[in-house]
């Protein structure tokens, strides 16, 4: 069976730090929310992800984004690239990187929830026939795409996958699952169009996409769930996955 | 009770000529060791692209050799892809009734949609529209089997009137079914007359609510074909040891494999947002609900699972013929986790042991006589 290949170190640098593990969730209403899967060169898929995980067959990366109109840290609007995989037998993104156009929302995220984030510009644009997503840092393009020919689909039709973000915690370095839930109000799909991608800007060069898949774009009400569970980087998530729920079960 | 084993042909890396060959040889003997025990079916997948899970991409070949090599044992072609882009109509049922012919009348003619992008998208197939196409294969077939020449327009593919040939020895045709994943299938599988192939492990809760429902609904079905099969079998593991702790231990060895193997393929509800496929599917997709959310959850023998001491699998089997389940179908090793011969001695065993304490067999149903039309004759509005 495939296993992630890459040195948990390089997943270190840069990593945020989660000073204490937050016991409430981040509710965050009636966002706009664009979510577009790709898949990508498979020679180097094993290289992307630590030990702990397994890549998915083919490989395939996502991008989402979301725009909240309103939380503790006013408008803001998120854009993460993921490497879809594989935590045990279970579906997994591993986060490359994520940018925000809110400092304040960015250093809240990255400490709540470990998101790696930079602070940059984040363009979400919804016409009746294409919604636009551009995401970019001091004039340089991270990603540029376009949903087009929208298909209304049903509010349980899209798959969401849970996160791991790799994150300086309380319990060591470790890759921390992110559980986010959507409650769709309103989903299309559409034909995905990648205008542009700048892979090493995410931070990861090695990202390739051969076949774009259609992704879906809607309205959601999203909350970010209290961290449930961390796992080594550097043993398979099988013995790696360690509980942080309180010892009374509550959360 | 009826008994069958299932084959995947999950293979161990690296993807070599030796470890093909060797999975292959290794399973034909089974399944002639299987033809001696008095096994009733082998059945062969057809699965595309899935690395180390399932290298069974020409069962029809593979099932050729088992009918060649065996005198009594049905051939279950478990399932062929009913898929415009995977597989013309008209070549399914040439091919399955030439196996049918090879095999002395042999064939177990299984339909399916595929569940995983990794196999659709290698095709560049559109998942929307998977169910529309099996629908019309499987009313489509029967025609080309039954008629001395077939005409038929669709919105999958037509064909002008020819005789599609051979015709299969088994009269009418073959009995044929539909693999079920997806909640909901095997209401499909009884409204067009068609038996029920499992082949995810649901829970025996599960099982018993779809056949109930499976045998209520296809007491008023209009048959796809002209015989209605209306037996429910489902995909179950299966290692018999006298111990019943090494018996649960080398079961859950492959058991766990195949699972792993299973959940790093990509699922199309996963990579393809559709109205079409409603849950994720896969063998591992009810583990995976398990255990809260939990990636390092440990799992026992799963409930119903056949693995262990021969008085453990004929209660967990008689659990499975409680809830009208008519055939499990075993898978018996993944990419050669067991040595061949512990596989061989599990079999044997389970033929001694466990056989004995079930009644076996069934009487399929009477072929039902269908008129031309439902059948495609001169052609389908």
């Amino acid at each position: 069976m495939l296993s992630g290949t890459a040195d948990p170190k390089r997943f270190e640098k840069e990593a945020p730090t989660i000073p204490v593990f937050t016991e409430a969730s981040l509710e965050l209403s009636d966002c706009v929310f664009l979510q577009a899967l790709c898949e990508i060169e498979a020679e180097p898929m094993c290289a992307m992800l630590p030990p702990a995980l397994h890549p998915t067959l083919p490989p395939v990366a996502s991008w989402s984004a979301f725009e909240a109109a309103d939380s503790d840290w006013g408008r803001f609007r998120l854009a993460q690239l993921r490497i879809e995989c594989r935590s045990g037998l279970r579906p997994r993104g591993l986060l490359v990187g994520a940018v925000v156009d809110s400092a304040q929302a960015a250093k809240a995220l990255a400490e709540r929830f470990g998101f790696r984030c930079i602070v940059g510009e984040v363009e979400l644009a919804r016409a009746y026939d294409s919604t636009h997503l551009r995401v970019a840092r001091g004039g340089r393009c991270l990603v540029e795409l376009v949903l087009r020919e929208p298909v209304r689909l049903g509010d349980s039709d899209t798959q969401f996958v849970s996160s791991l973000h790799a994150a300086h915690t309380p319990r060591g370095f470790r890759l921390v699952q992110v559980d986010t839930e959507y409650a769709v109000k309103r989903a299309e799909r559409g034909r995905l169009e990648i205008v542009a991608f700048d892979a090493a800007a995410w931070g990861e060069e090695t990202i390739r996409p051969t076949f774009a898949l259609p992704g879906v774009v809607g309205r959601v009400d999203l909350s970010i769930r209290p961290i449930r569970f961390v796992c080594r980087p550097d043993i398979l998530a099988f013995q790696g996955t360690e509980s942080v729920l309180p010892e009374d079960g509550t959360r | 009770m009826k008994f069958g084993i299932f084959h995947e042909l999950a293979t161990p890396r690296p993807f070599t000529a030796e470890n093909e060959s060797k999975v292959l040889f290794n399973a034909l003997e089974q399944v002639r060791l299987a033809d001696e025990l008095g096994f009733d079916t082998v059945w062969a997948v057809e699965h595309h692209f899935l690395e180390g899970y399932s290298h069974s991409s020409a069962p029809e070949l593979f099932l050729t050799a088992c009918a060649m090599q065996t005198k009594q044992i049905r051939v279950g072609h478990g399932a062929v892809v009913c898929v415009r882009e995977m597989n013309h109509p008209i070549r399914v049922a040439e091919r399955a009734a030439t196996l049918d012919l090879l095999s002395g009348g042999r064939l177990e003619f299984g339909t399916a949609r595929s569940s995983t992008w990794t196999e659709l998208g290698g095709f560049e197939a559109d998942p929307d529209r998977t169910k529309q196409d099996w629908d019309e294969f499987v009313r489509a077939i029967p025609g080309m089997w039954t008629q001395e020449r077939f005409s038929w327009k669709g919105s999958c593919f037509s064909m002008p009137e020819r005789a599609v040939l051979p015709k299969p020895m088994q009269k009418p045709h073959p009995p044929m079914w539909v693999t079920v994943t997806s909640p909901g299938t095997e209401l499909d599988a009884a409204e067009r007359g068609l038996g029920c192939l499992g082949v995810a492990t649901a829970s025996l809760s599960e099982q018993e609510r779809r056949t109930k429902e499976y045998h209520r609904r296809i007491q008023l079905c209009e048959p796809a074909g002209q015989v209605v099969n209306d037996q429910v079998a489902t995909l179950n593991f299966m290692h018999c040891h006298e111990d019943l702790a090494t018996g649960a231990k080398r079961g859950m060895g492959f058991l766990g494999l195949f699972g792993a193997l299973n959940a790093q393929l990509l699922f199309t509800r996963e990579a393809y947002p559709t109205t079409a496929y409603q849950s994720l599917g896969g063998i591992s997709a009810p583990a995976a609900s398990k255990g809260g959310g939990n990636p390092g959850a440990a799992y026992g023998v799963p409930d119903g699972v056949c693995i262990g001491d021969p008085k453990t699998i004929i209660e967990a089997i008689k659990r499975w013929e409680s809830v009208g389940v008519d055939q499990l179908n075993f898978l018996v090793n993944a990419c050669e986790v067991l040595p061949q011969e512990q596989v061989l001695e599990s079999m044997r065993l389970f033929a001694r042991e466990v056989m004995p304490a079930f009644a076996r067999g069934k009487t399929r149903r009477e072929p039902v006589l269908q008129s031309g039309a439902a059948l495609g004759a001169g052609g389908r509005a």
